[in-house]
């Protein structure tokens, strides 16, 4: 008797709890509800908003929510208002092959502007190349992904230009030529260490590469990578990280070489870096595509809101979603909203000027950008001289 | 003797309805991708379909021979790794590499089946779970093969007959769907053979069953073999869905993921493979408007579970043939939770 | 250099002995594998972050922090683990639960703080001492120092005290425990505190040495130190240590002489080759199997 009633607790447990899902699922993800479906576009961002990187995907959606109470306090789309919806993909290719179906078959979304990493970028782009859905990443770096399809774009640098800087920065601006590398273990720190290397055997003569050093992200414990560096005599470590490699690099990095300098990467740039790594992370320079410290009145207003919303400065990343979501809303003001072919050729054709720079895809929907140097400087992001 | 008669025939009557309640549902099941257009609903049967065959698989070590392992996710891994690399690399007809893949796969079974013999409880577990994390390593490392961490992509799909199979023709749910149910064929004889009477002998009582003449070393290895053969199987037809495979495609989540399925569903049965498979799978998927406490209510819908339903779903909650006092059952776990 | 990475390693093998302490008292008792345990770690370490935040010292925050632990493991034996033990359900039951639980603090405390990493506050001067060519930290010191005194501490409570000495009855035979009068729901109780206690001071110390603390930081971190403590023999302490520092050690020399993609997964390798010798771990009892 006892098992029984167990039994129906366990049933109505779970009743209740698909009940309760599937019944705010119907028009779930939505913010700002209320609003009908024909009268709006939908922006859709797909990202980890749970997880070990959720951080990114919230820096994502946020971007995404202010571009759209930018454009809705405009109204500068006639009689539609823009939603967003969030789409969470934990950061895991088998899920974001999952959330590319259900944004298939809802039948009625023309642009994805998401998935974070390279490798769930690359397992969701052919679902959205095959039933022609523009996805725009604001983050996939790998070199294969653009080329997936016509309908693949990203609002991320192409790794040469970025690593030339990176270099020049490491050879010209900090005059050393002793490089040594340290590189995350996943497709962009493979792909982008590969190309670090040719560029100093190619373009600067002058310098060489002492030591090249992979190590997994998110270990923490650099300190046996940063020895063999350091052994090697590096006078200059080129860090190919993101904020979360370059803080703890620098930190471990100075506690055996005070003098060791630093170069990082444009998604090294983050509020995070300075509040991470505090006084090591000071001289640690880096090319980037968007500066929060511009005078461009663009920047200021975009750094400006995005403070007051969320308390803290948006990263480079979260400035790509932000233009990504600008891009697409630009390109439905001048086309419509209905035809996603017109959609992807005004995207593809698209000069867009945001808080990224001057945005123009190439025929493989990658974009080139022009970079800014900046150094930590008193705990602070500044340009460097 | 009437009482009996009726009893039986009674039985046999439900066997009925319940094989033609079967034979419906495949039927359904079948009809799925020509009836429903919707790619998210069949993209999300079909992950059910792909889990419950990992769960069978690690169903036999975990249901029927009672070894726990927390490393199926490597032989997973190894299935998909190895037929894509086949038919990427040498061009090679997809069910041939499949072949092979599960060849290789039984190898590595019987690798890790071996050395884990004597091991027990939480080293058995930490041993297979060391495993998983060894396969991802390697994945990395051995970059000249596996492509290490770039991945790799635009993994073909198989085609039967000249036809290519995809998602959007229903073929690869087919191809999983036509899997599954050889699979659940496969377990299903295995159960009652005497194969299967020998594995459950072992999860019962170990040295009973040595006392029994079981060469319970052959068994273990044996139910090693055939899990890491159908999670190969899994990984072989599931990558050719996912076309694009990194070694975070298969993680330590994915093994704890089946282990909750074959726990939650029921250990040993098959039936509760399936309605682990589709609770664990579905509810993520339901609750996605919940956005970032979508994993707290999965977490919380497994210590619920567990609390009020330990046995599983659809299991039993003795298997004794023989009725039990409550003192004597009360030893038994005792001693079960000792051993296992 | 071969020194300085054998340092290295005893210094980091030290936080994964103290996570490792709490694996192996839990399953002394219970026999049960706790695969919470790396995510009490992060709370640990985050919720004294968090606490620190308030301002009130650094002192009583971590304090505060290292009690809230250890109150956290106590409930969560208490609400999911002690219902399982009194209807007698299998291990692989409880195992499952704790997954569970482990979803649950790591998701609501990535909701609540965000995933990304945090600094940490160094608990130590930030100095380095050159001693026989070997740099060592200040932190590195306050480290070995801080865990041997802990595990000491440990040794000494399970050994020579009262409740220590129902510990071990409890080990050896639950229900004869129970019939000589021992509070075994006390005694359990107890066991989760001082586990809780132990993950968090590693939490503390590890997030200070590094310099950052996040939710997610007791996924790798936890399986390594299960790997040390059945490595060692899992419910000895004295083998958590060993596995502890064997697991930092071998680590550190990996990623030093075969390179850093090798240092996740080496602790692995060698624990499969200690358990093929020694199916019970270095210092591990052979468990007697009843008839």
């Amino acid at each position: 008797m006892k098992r029984s009633k167990i039994n129906l607790m366990i049933i109505s447990i779970l009743a209740v709890a698909m009940f309760v899902t599937a019944c705010s699922g119907g028009n779930g993800n939505q913010q700002g509800s209320g609003v009908n479906n024909e009268d709006a576009v939908r922006v859709i961002v797909a990202g980890p908003m749970t997880g070990d990187n959720s951080e990114y995907g919230i820096g994502f959606a946020n971007a995404a929510d202010l571009m759209a109470e930018k454009w809705n306090a405009e109204a500068t789309i006639e009689g539609k208002t823009v939603v967003v919806e969030k789409y969470d993909d934990k950061n895991s290719p088998e899920e974001a092959v999952t959330v590319a179906n259900r944004i298939v078959s809802d039948g009625n979304i023309p642009v994805v502007i998401g998935h974070f990493a390279s490798g769930v970028s690359m397992a969701a782009a052919p679902i959205y190349q095959d039933n022609q859905i523009i996805e725009i990443s604001p983050s996939a770096s790998h070199p294969d992904y653009s080329g997936i399809g016509d309908y693949i774009f990203r609002n991320n640098t192409v790794i040469h230009a970025e690593a030339s800087a990176s270099v020049d920065i490491a050879v010209n601006d900090l005059g050393k030529s002793n490089i040594g590398i340290i590189s995350i273990m996943t497709d962009w720190g493979v792909s982008t260490s590969g190309i670090v290397k040719e560029i100093v055997e190619n373009d600067f003569p002058g310098a060489n590469i002492v030591a090249h050093e992979e190590v997994i992200e998110g270990s923490d414990d650099y300190r046996p990578a940063i020895s063999k560096l350091n052994d090697a005599g590096a006078d200059v470590v080129i860090t190919v990280g993101m904020y979360n490699l370059v803080a703890p690099v620098a930190r471990q990095y100075k506690e055996i070489n005070p003098d060791i300098e630093i170069v990082g990467f444009s998604n090294a740039y983050s509020q995070q870096l300075l509040e991470l790594g505090g006084e090591y992370v000071e001289g640690v320079a880096f090319p980037v595509i968007f500066f929060s410290q511009s005078d461009d009145p663009k920047v200021v207003e975009f750094v400006e809101t995005y403070k007051n919303k969320y308390g803290n400065e948006p990263s480079a990343l979260t400035a790509q979603a932000y233009d990504s979501v600008g891009i697409f809303l630009t390109a439905v003001q001048n086309v419509g909203y209905g035809d996603t072919a017109a959609l992807r050729d005004e995207i593809a054709n698209l000069e867009y000027d945001g808080v990224t720079g001057f945005t123009k895809f190439d025929e493989n929907g990658d974009v080139d950008k022009s970079f800014t140097k900046v150094v930590v400087r008193d705990g602070q992001f500044g340009l460097l001289k | 003797m009437r009482k009996d008669n009726i009893a039986k025939s009674k039985l046999t009557q439900l066997n009925n309805v319940k094989s033609i309640l079967i034979g419906v549902i495949i039927i359904g099941l079948f009809l799925v991708p020509f009836v429903n257009t919707n790619n998210y609903y069949l993209n999300i049967i079909n992950k059910v379909l792909i889990y419950i065959i990992m769960a069978l698989g690690l169903n036999i070590l975990v249901g029927y021979t009672g070894l726990v392992s927390l490393g199926q996710a490597g032989f997973v891994a190894i299935g998909a790794y190895t037929t894509t690399i086949l038919t990427t690399r040498l061009d090679m007809n997809f069910f041939i590499a499949t072949f092979i893949a599960l060849i290789i796969a039984a190898a590595f079974g019987l690798l890790l089946g071996l050395p884990t013999l004597r091991l027990i409880g939480p080293y058995l577990t930490i041993v297979t779970l060391g495993f998983g994390e060894i396969i991802r390593t390697i994945i990395i490392i051995w970059a000249p093969v596996t492509n290490g961490p770039l991945g790799i992509r635009n993994i073909p799909r198989p085609s039967l007959f000249g036809i290519e199979l995809t998602m959007n023709n229903g073929g690869l749910y087919i191809l999983t769907l036509v899997s599954m149910l050889l699979v659940m064929l496969f377990c299903h004889q295995l159960y009652k053979s005497k194969t299967g009477r020998a594995m459950r002998a072992i999860k019962q009582d170990h040295t009973a069953s040595i006392m029994m003449g079981i060469n319970t070393t052959y068994y273990k290895v044996l139910s090693f073999v055939l899990a890491a053969i159908i999670c190969a199987l899994v990984g072989s037809i599931y990558s050719t869905q996912l076309g694009y495979i990194d070694q975070n495609t298969f993680t330590f989540d994915m093994s704890t993921m089946i282990l909750s399925i074959v726990i939650l569903g029921g250990m040993g049965t098959i039936r509760g493979m399936v309605l682990g498979s589709a609770v664990l799978v579905v509810l993520p998927e339901l609750s996605r408007s919940l956005m970032d406490y979508r994993f707290v209510l999965y977490g919380l819908v497994l210590v619920l579970m567990m609390r009020f339903r330990p046995q599983g779903l659809l299991g039993w909650r003795d298997s004794s043939p023989y009725p039990l006092s409550e003192k004597a059952k009360e030893t038994m776990d005792f001693q079960g939770k000792r051993g296992v | 250099m071969g020194i300085q990475q054998i340092f290295n390693g005893v210094t980091i093998g030290m936080s994964y002995a103290l996570i490792a302490v709490g694996y192996s008292l839990v399953f002394g008792i219970l026999r049960l594998v706790n695969f919470s345990h790396g995510s009490v770690y992060a709370f640990g370490a985050t919720i004294t972050l968090y606490l620190i935040s308030f301002n009130f010292g650094i002192m009583p925050a971590i304090i505060a922090g290292i009690i809230l632990t250890g109150l956290l493991n106590i409930l969560i034996d208490k609400a999911a683990m002690e219902p399982l033990r009194k209807q007698g359900a299998a291990s692989i039951t409880s195992l499952i639960t704790t997954i569970g639980i482990s979803n649950i603090l790591t998701n609501l405390l990535i909701v609540r703080f965000g995933s990304q990493r945090r600094q940490f506050p160094s608990l130590f001067p930030d100095k380095t001492m050159n001693l026989l060519g070997v740099d060592i930290q200040y932190t590195q010191i306050g480290m070995l120092l801080i865990s041997l005194v802990l595990m000491v501490i440990l040794v000494l409570v399970v050994n020579k005290t009262k409740i220590g000495l129902a510990m071990r009855a409890s080990e050896q035979n639950m229900k004869a425990a129970k019939l000589m009068g021992i509070n075994v729901n006390f005694v359990v109780s107890f066991t989760f505190l001082l586990g809780g206690i132990s993950a968090a001071i590693a939490g503390v110390l590890v997030s200070s040495y590094y310099g950052m603390a996040y939710p997610n930081m007791g996924y790798v971190s936890g399986l390594k130190a299960f790997a040390a403590a059945v490595l060692g023999g899992i419910g000895s302490l004295p083998g958590s240590i060993i596995g502890g520092v064997l697991v930092g050690i071998s680590e550190s020399a990996a990623a030093t002489y075969l390179g850093s993609e090798f240092r996740d997964s080496v602790a692995f390798i060698i624990l499969i080759v200690v358990l093929i010798i020694r199916p019970n771990g270095l210092l591990g009892k052979k468990e007697i199997e009843k008839v």
